[in-house]
């Protein structure tokens, strides 16, 4: 596939590897805040390829990950109800609330549809007037254009069952939130192509500049991230801090400005919790007073729900490039994708399922498993 | 493999449903969890252990191979065959795959109040072309009718007979270090055409389902090989990983495949792409993977690719002996990973 | 956040006055939202899409700009590694040319 299939190309992946080899003087940390970089890094071996020159430190760019357990209740608790369709990305239905996850609400007899597109949920709550059609809308920037666009939709068109449960954050206050903390040790940034291909990359630029740290905007094949990782390792050796874009074919500073417009005229910016991470302030974004009729939390008059986190799972501490996932002492035991303790070892950009299912034979500390079958 | 949660345990552990879900019937971890925990306990039959695509059984001299498959899919039509067309075809499959030439089918249908007859008539149709293509014959058969809502239009059952050369026994445990793995066609075809029906997440292609009955192509392999395959699987539900993880885990030997040698049809490489879903997990209907000793592997290729069935067959990699029990696969890139079972269905994503 | 995947723009339309359109992936096609390149666009063109929203207009001139530097650095490198594999072979070319 055009403009895909090109950047998966070894040979020139490997002559990037050797040039960051060449440049690098000392070993240099690196964070790259896209779950989808992560796994392209676990999957493509590029740590492996980098190993002693580069160290990738995994961030929390997983928006699946780090939906808070409340807003997985709230949406549990809507798709258990008779009169509600739940539509979520498929991404959503194993991730596990305090109780279950949705696909054994779908057991359970709830209604639960996968979408691929937001106004696709618009569609369903037309052709379904005797129901309530709720969507699941998570994400980063990058999908909140669409979710915006659903709800603008929902309104011009009138579909007075349609409703959102946002759960929306945004990537520069949880990149500050790494860059605070007392223990950090991330020195330059791969930041997130498709997030900055709405946003552009004007807010990074005071980042780089206060925190003097490198940050790339980076794509997502591995010819893309190894050209990231080489333009972070070439500022580096040169103490510069800039924002730089490697994603040329998709990013422009300013971003997309009309998806930009129709985000804040429908969204606010809003304190949110991260899973596992906790309250990170204006790290969010919340349906705005004028369009309150689609939001789900109001419409259904949501309580606030206790919520149960297994206290032994680090996804908190994975999440923010603390720990790597195989140094969780639940790592591939207690806590594998058939049965995951936290929302990183379900979701397909998750650093931990990125690790189990990828990385195995490779990363120390992660024992191959002894043999599929039990007997019988 | 086995993991103990922790004493304090979060309330409901979500590895442990009191229900069926979906993803039981995946083809992945889920169902092999079914089948050992609730199915197996009960059955007690030394053949069924086996987990084979059916059965060898004997009654005094006569050794006579059968085996069983439900049809449940939605939509009951769909480009390149219907659920008549799979419920012979994928029955047929699963006798060749154990080396026997099958020869008779008995068909078993529960039908939802409400099914228009003229789709019936679509179906049953299909079926007997099939049936006649294939060269078996539906011998016996059995109709139950169940109220609106309680059948999803149409499920059909078929049982199939067939009868082996007591030398041909392809079977995992034959296979050892060094045997060729061979594709007989191109994955993906048929798990994305239901995909493409689907309401909201559909597109549109050219794709159709690959369905058709092999055991010509099994018996051209055989002819070529001097009866010398290894094992056989067709990658049905779960995709060529899950047939290719079955035969790992049954035989002991390691699996490494080559990603750039899948045969992959563009329009599935490009809905894959689209749905962030992985060609390897996705069903199939009309192809096979053989184990086939190096001395033969050429042999054996070339039998398939003289063959129109077989035309897009590959060599895309081989047994081993490092990581027993697991699929390994070289990227495109160069890198390895390990290919997994799925715990359930695939779901497309937007991360 | 992340699966944007490029796509060729094939058709555009209007739905009740949203600028849509039907994009190419590799030969299946789907429809998608176009009211964010809405400016932009035109059919032929690539766009990046992600959740049935077109985000961005590839920018195809620096794509292939940028791509085409990478290429030769990675043939230049090939032809470094290879000349380092076969001196024997490079001297007796030389010993062969008058």
């Amino acid at each position: 596939m055009k403009y895909l299939s090109e950047y998966r190309d070894g040979t020139i992946g490997r002559a990037i590897a050797d040039r960051i080899r060449a440049t690098a003087t000392k070993q240099w940390m690196i964070m790259e805040l896209c779950g989808g970089q992560t796994h392209t890094i676990v999957r493509q071996g590029i740590d492996e390829l980098l190993s002693g020159v580069v160290e990738m430190i995994h961030g929390p760019g997983c928006p699946v990950c780090v939906t808070p357990l409340e807003q997985i209740d709230r949406a549990v608790h809507l798709a258990s109800r008779p009169d509600v369709i739940l539509t979520s990305f498929g991404d959503m239905l194993r991730v596990p609330g305090s109780e279950c996850d949705l696909l054994q609400v779908r057991a359970r007899g709830g209604a639960i549809r996968v979408v691929y597109s937001p106004l696709d949920a618009v569609k369903m709550a037309i052709d379904n007037p005797d129901k309530q059609v709720v969507f699941f809308a998570v994400g980063f920037e990058t999908t909140a254009p669409a979710n915006a666009m659903a709800v603008w939709r929902a309104a011009q068109l009138d579909v007075s069952n349609f409703s959102m449960l946002v759960s929306h954050v945004t990537v520069p206050p949880a990149m500050l939130a790494i860059l605070d903390a007392p223990d950090n040790h991330v020195q330059a940034f791969l930041a997130a192509g498709h997030v900055c291909t709405v946003m552009g990359w004007e807010e990074y630029e005071p980042i780089a500049a206060k925190y003097q740290v490198p940050i790339i905007v980076t794509g997502f094949e591995p010819v893309d991230i190894l050209e990231g990782i080489w333009l972070a390792v070439q500022q580096l050796e040169a103490g510069e801090a800039r924002v730089e874009n490697q994603y040329v074919r998709s990013v422009r500073r300013d971003g997309n400005l009309p998806a930009r417009k129709l985000v804040s005229k429908i969204f606010r910016v809003a304190d949110r919790k991260w899973r596992g991470i906790g309250e990170i302030p204006g790290s969010g974004l919340a349906i705005r007073e004028e369009f309150a009729d689609f939001d789900a939390e109001r419409r259904f008059a949501l309580e606030d729900l206790a919520t149960n986190e297994p206290a032994e799972c680090r996804s908190g501490d994975v999440l923010r490039g603390r720990i790597k996932p195989n140094e969780c002492p639940m790592f591939g035991t207690a806590c594998v994708p058939d049965h995951p303790m936290g929302a990183p070892m379900v979701s397909s950009e998750g650093a931990c399922a990125a690790y189990f299912n990828y990385g195995r034979t490779r990363i120390k500390g992660t024992a191959a498993p002894k043999g599929v079958k039990e007997s019988v | 493999m086995t993991a103990t949660i922790p004493a304090f345990a979060c309330p409901a552990p979500i590895g442990v449903t009191d229900r069926v879900v979906l993803g039981h019937g995946s083809g992945g971890k889920l169902s092999g969890a079914l089948l050992r925990q609730h199915f197996l306990p009960h059955f007690q039959s030394s053949a069924l252990r086996q987990l084979g695509d059916g059965a060898v059984v004997s009654a005094g001299v006569s050794q006579v191979v059968v085996s069983t498959d439900t049809f449940v899919v939605s939509p009951l039509e769909f480009p390149g065959g219907n659920i008549g067309t799979l419920a012979v075809n994928g029955t047929v499959n699963d006798l060749a795959m154990m080396g026997a030439h099958p020869y008779y089918l008995t068909a078993a249908f529960v039908i939802e109040e409400g099914l228009p007859l003229e789709v019936l008539d679509r179906i049953v149709a299909s079926m007997a072309h099939a049936a006649h293509v294939a060269g078996v014959e539906i011998v016996t058969g059995d109709t139950k009718v169940v109220e609106r809502g309680k059948g999803d239009g149409l499920f059909i059952n078929t049982t199939g007979i067939g009868f082996a050369d007591s030398e041909f026994r392809p079977m995992p445990s034959n296979v050892r270090p060094g045997d060729v793995v061979l594709l007989s066609g191109p994955i993906g075809l048929h798990g994305m055409t239901i995909l493409s029906t689907r309401e909201g997440l559909g597109f549109e292609s050219d794709l159709a389902s690959d369905t058709a009955a092999l055991y010509p192509l099994v018996d051209a392999v055989k002819r070529a090989t001097d009866g010398a395959v290894s094992a056989l699987r067709d990658p049905t539900r779960g995709g060529l990983a899950s047939a290719l993880n079955e035969i790992a885990a049954s035989s002991g030997v390691g699996v490494m495949i080559e990603e750039a040698s899948l045969p992959i049809p563009a329009a599935v490489a490009g809905a894959c792409e689209m749905l962030g879903l992985d060609p390897l997990y996705v069903a199939n209907e009309g192809n096979f993977v053989a184990f086939v000793p190096e001395a033969y592997a050429d042999a054996a290729l070339a039998a398939l690719q003289a063959h129109p069935l077989g035309a897009n067959a590959r060599r895309i990699g081989v047994a081993v002996a490092e990581h027993p029990s697991m699929v390994v696969m070289r990227t495109g890139f160069g890198a390895t990973r390990i290919v997994d079972l799925l715990p359930g269905d695939q779901l497309p994503r937007i991360c | 956040m992340c699966l944007g995947i490029p796509g060729r723009i094939v058709e555009i339309h209007h739905d009740r006055g949203l600028p849509m359109g039907v994009v190419d992936f590799g030969g299946v096609r789907r429809e998608a939202c176009l009211a964010y390149v809405a400016d932009d666009i035109a059919v032929g063109d690539y766009a990046i899409v992600h959740v049935g929203f077109a985000i961005s207009k590839v920018d195809e001139a620096e794509a292939t700009r940028t791509f085409e530097v990478l290429k030769e650095m990675s043939q230049l490198d090939e032809l470094e590694w290879m000349a380092d594999a076969v001196p024997d072979l490079q001297l007796a070319e030389r010993e062969k040319s008058p």
